[in-house]
C-alpha cells in the first residue's frame, strides 16, 4: 500500500462517528500534562503568577528582556556551552550505537534479542545510581586514578586533572547512559530492512562496503535520525549528570532551570528559562520529527 | 513526625544518627520509638526556605536565623507553648529573643556557630591564609570549594570586598560582588553540596585544600587517626555567625510530640552532647565551658559564650536579607557565567 492510500485510510477512519470520542482521552491528557503545565509556566514567565507570598503580581517581559537579549547575560553562555555538550554528545553516541545496532540486526542471529536484553540491562538500575558509580571510577581517588598510580603511570596522589568535575566527565557519562537507548531504534530499522536490496546489490557486483554505504546506510537513515532524537532532546534539559559528575565550568543550563525552581525564590525568571528550553525542542521536534515515524514508508519518503 | 534537618542533627537512636554517643532526641526516641520519624534533610538555607514555598510540610522545622522571617510571615510556621518546653528557661535571653516574632516564640534556638575557610596546613602556605581573599588566590586553583550556598557566598565577597552590610547590599555593591564570584569561579574543583559526602571525604583526601566551612569539620580533623592538618580560620575580616532554631509547622498534626521532641533537644544533656560531638556552641546557657571535653577548642571557639555572635570585629552573624531574590538570582548568574 502506498503512503498515500495510507493517509487516506487514516482520514477516513479518524471521521467515522463516534471515532471523536477515542482522541477524547490523549488530547485531555495532553492538555492536562503538557499544555497546561506550560501556559502555567507562561504566566509565571511575565510575572502574572509568583510564587512569593506578598509580592504582587502584574503583566511584566523584564525578565524576558532581560534573558533574551543574546551575550546579555551569563545565561547565554551557558545555554552555548550546554548545546555544545548536547551536541557532541549526540552525534558520538549515534556513531558509537550504530556497529552495536548493525551487529545486532546482522551478526547476532536468533541471540540477537536476548543480546539486546543484555544491552540494555543497565537501565533495570536507578540512573541516579549508575551516574553516582562513575563518581566511584573518575573521582580523584577512583578507580582508574589509583590504577595510573598502581601501574606507576602517575605520581601517587596526582589525579588526571580533567576526569571529573569537567565537561569530559559530563559527556562520558551522558554518552554511557545513552548508548543502549540509541541503539534500539537503528537496531528495529536495520533489524527489518528487506534485505534482498542487499542481495541485489552483491549481485549486482557491490563490494559488502559499497552495498553498506550505497544501501544499508541509507536505508537506516530513519533510524540514525530518531536515534538521534533521542539522545538530543532529553540532553538538552540534562540536569542530573552535571550536578554529580560536573564542575562549575560544566553545569548544564538545566541546572539553572532547577536552581531557580528549587534555591532561588525566582520561579519568574526560572520560567524564562525553561520556556526558552522549551522552545528550542520544539523547533528540534519540527527539524526532526518526521524522522521518529514508525511508518518507515512514511519516514524514508 | 516529619523534620526538616540538617544532616548529622538526626535524633539518638534513629538510623540516620550515625554518631552513636549523641544523646540529643534519645528521650523522646527513647520514650516513642524512632520509627515515626522521617527526616527530610537541609542542602542550605535557600533550598530549605524554598521547598517549603513549594507546599511541602513539614512537622518540625530546623532553620537558621536569617530565613525565620521568612518562615512566619510565609505563614509556614506557628508558635511554640513554651510552658511545655521545661528547659525553655535554660535557654540564652539574646538566641531566645532572635527566635520572637510579634510578641510569640516561633523559634526555639539550639545551636550556634561560625563558618569560615578551613584549609589544610600541609599544603596551603600559612602566609597566603589570613582572610577571605584565600578562595581568590590563583596558586590555589582547583584546590578550592566554596559552598553551593548562595547567600553565604555574597555576605563572603562582601567582607572581602570590604562592604559594611553584607546583607543587605546596595545594587552597585551587589553587581561588583557578583562580578567578584564570577572571578572565583573558575578556581572551584567543585561547589560542594553535601558537607558529609562531597566536603569531608574531599577534604581528607587531600583532593581540596580550601573550602567554605563550620567548625565541626576541623573537629572532625582533629579527631581523625591520624589528625589530618587543618586550621578553621579567624580572618582579618571576622568569620561569619550563625545560630539556628526548631520551628513548629503550622499545620502539624503532632502539636504536643512535637513539643516533646524539641524538649529531647534541648535538655542540658542534649545541648553538652551537641558541643561535645561538633563543637557547636549551644544555646543552653547551663552548658559550662568546664563541661566541654576538648578545652582547648572550647576556649579557640569561644564556645561556652554565644554572645560572641555579637562582637563585630570577629564575627559578622548571618540575618534576614531585604533583597533575597536579587542575591539568589546574582547567585544564578554566577553559576551560569
Amino acid at each position: 500500500m502506498s503512503a498515500a492510500g495510507s493517509r487516506e485510510r487514516r482520514s477516513a477512519s479518524f471521521l467515522r462517528p463516534g471515532s471523536g470520542l477515542l482522541i477524547l482521552p490523549p488530547t485531555v491528557w495532553v492538555l492536562a500534562v503538557l499544555v497546561a503545565p506550560i501556559v502555567l509556566i507562561g504566566l509565571y514567565s511575565v510575572n502574572l503568577k509568583t510564587n512569593l507570598l506578598g509580592v504582587p503580581t502584574a503583566f511584566s517581559t523584564a525578565n524576558w528582556k532581560d534573558f533574551l537579549p543574546p551575550g546579555s547575560n551569563p545565561f547565554w553562555d551557558r545555554f552555548k556551552i550546554s548545546m555544545t555538550i548536547t551536541l557532541v554528545v549526540s552525534v558520538v553516541t549515534v556513531v558509537a550505537a550504530y556497529p552495536l545496532a548493525y551487529f545486532l540486526a546482522f551478526v547476532a542471529g536468533k541471540r540477537r534479542y536476548a543480546l539486546l536484553m543484555l544491552l540494555l540491562a543497565p537501565f533495570f538500575t536507578s540512573y541516579l545510581l549508575r551516574v553516582i558509580a562513575w563518581q566511584v571510577i573518575l573521582n580523584n581517588h577512583g578507580v582508574i586514578n589509583s590504577l595510573l598510580w598502581q601501574l606507576g603511570l602517575r605520581p601517587h596522589g596526582d589525579g588526571i586533572p580533567w576526569l571529573i568535575y569537567s565537561k569530559f566527565s559530563v559527556g562520558l557519562v551522558l554518552f554511557y547512559s545513552w548508548v543502549p537507548f540509541v541503539a534500539v531504534p537503528m537496531f528495529v530499522v536495520l533489524d527489518t530492512m528487506d534485505r534482498s536490496l542487499i542481495e541485489a546489490a552483491h549481485d549486482l557486483g557491490a563490494s559488502r562496503l559499497t552495498a553498506f554505504l550505497r544501501v544499508t546506510l541509507p536505508l537506516s537513515i530513519p533510524g540514525v535520525i530518531a536515534g538521534f532524537v533521542f539522545v538530543l532532546i532529553p540532553t538538552t534539559g540534562e540536569f542530573i549528570t552535571p550536578l554529580l559528575v560536573g564542575g562549575p565550568s560544566s553545569f548544564m543550563f538545566g541546572n539553572s532551570i532547577q536552581s531557580f525552581f528549587t534555591d532561588t525564590p525566582n520561579w519568574n525568571y526560572g520560567a524564562v528559562l525553561a520556556l526558552w528550553l522549551v522552545a528550542i525542542v520544539l523547533v528540534m521536534l519540527l527539524l526532526f520529527g518526521r524522522y521518529l515515524s514508525t511508518d518507515l514508508e512514511d519516514a524514508a519518503t | 513526625m516529619t523534620i526538616l534537618e540538617w544532616d548529622g542533627y538526626q535524633a539518638a537512636g534513629t538510623k540516620a544518627q550515625t554518631y552513636k554517643t549523641v544523646v540529643f532526641g534519645k528521650d523522646y526516641t527513647d520514650e516513642f520509638g524512632a520509627s515515626g520519624l522521617t527526616y527530610s534533610l537541609i542542602q542550605n538555607d535557600s533550598s530549605a526556605i524554598n521547598s517549603v514555598r513549594t507546599g511541602k510540610k513539614f512537622d518540625v522545622l530546623h532553620p537558621c536565623a536569617e530565613n525565620f522571617r521568612d518562615y512566619v510571615d510565609g505563614g509556614f510556621v506557628q508558635p511554640w507553648d513554651t510552658s511545655l518546653l521545661p528547659s525553655f528557661a535554660n535557654l540564652n535571653p539574646a538566641l531566645v529573643k532572635g527566635g520572637q516574632f510579634n510578641g510569640q516564640q516561633y523559634a526555639i534556638p539550639w545551636d550556634w556557630g561560625y563558618g569560615s575557610v578551613i584549609y589544610r596546613t600541609d599544603m596551603v602556605d600559612p602566609a597566603d591564609a589570613t582572610g577571605w581573599e584565600l578562595f581568590w588566590n590563583p596558586k590555589y586553583k582547583d584546590r578550592i570549594s566554596m559552598w553551593n550556598g548562595a547567600t553565604t557566598n555574597f555576605e563572603i565577597a562582601a567582607l572581602k570586598l570590604g562592604f559594611p552590610q553584607m546583607d543587605n547590599l546596595t545594587n552597585d555593591q551587589l553587581d561588583q560582588a557578583t562580578q567578584s564570584l564570577i572571578e572565583q569561579k573558575p578556581l572551584n574543583k567543585f561547589l560542594w553540596a553535601s558537607e558529609y559526602t562531597n566536603l569531608q571525604p574531599a577534604l581528607t583526601n587531600g583532593d581540596i585544600w580550601i573550602a567554605y566551612s563550620w567548625q565541626d569539620q576541623w573537629v572532625y580533623g582533629r579527631e581523625h587517626k591520624p589528625p589530618i592538618p587543618f586550621n578553621f580560620m579567624q580572618p582579618t575580616q571576622g568569620r561569619l555567625g550563625w545560630y539556628c532554631g526548631f520551628m513548629l509547622g503550622k499545620d502539624t498534626a503532632n502539636y504536643y510530640h512535637a513539643h516533646k521532641y524539641v524538649e529531647s533537644y534541648i535538655n542540658h544533656a542534649a545541648a553538652l552532647s551537641l558541643t561535645n560531638t561538633f563543637y557547636y556552641g549551644s544555646a543552653d546557657a547551663t552548658v559550662k565551658g568546664s563541661e566541654i571535653a576538648d578545652q582547648q577548642v572550647a576556649k579557640s571557639l569561644s564556645i561556652g559564650d554565644p554572645n560572641v555572635l555579637s562582637d563585630t570585629s570577629k564575627v559578622h552573624l548571618q540575618s534576614w536579607e531585604p533583597n533575597e531574590v536579587a542575591v539568589q538570582t546574582a547567585w544564578e548568574k554566577v553559576t551560569a557565567a
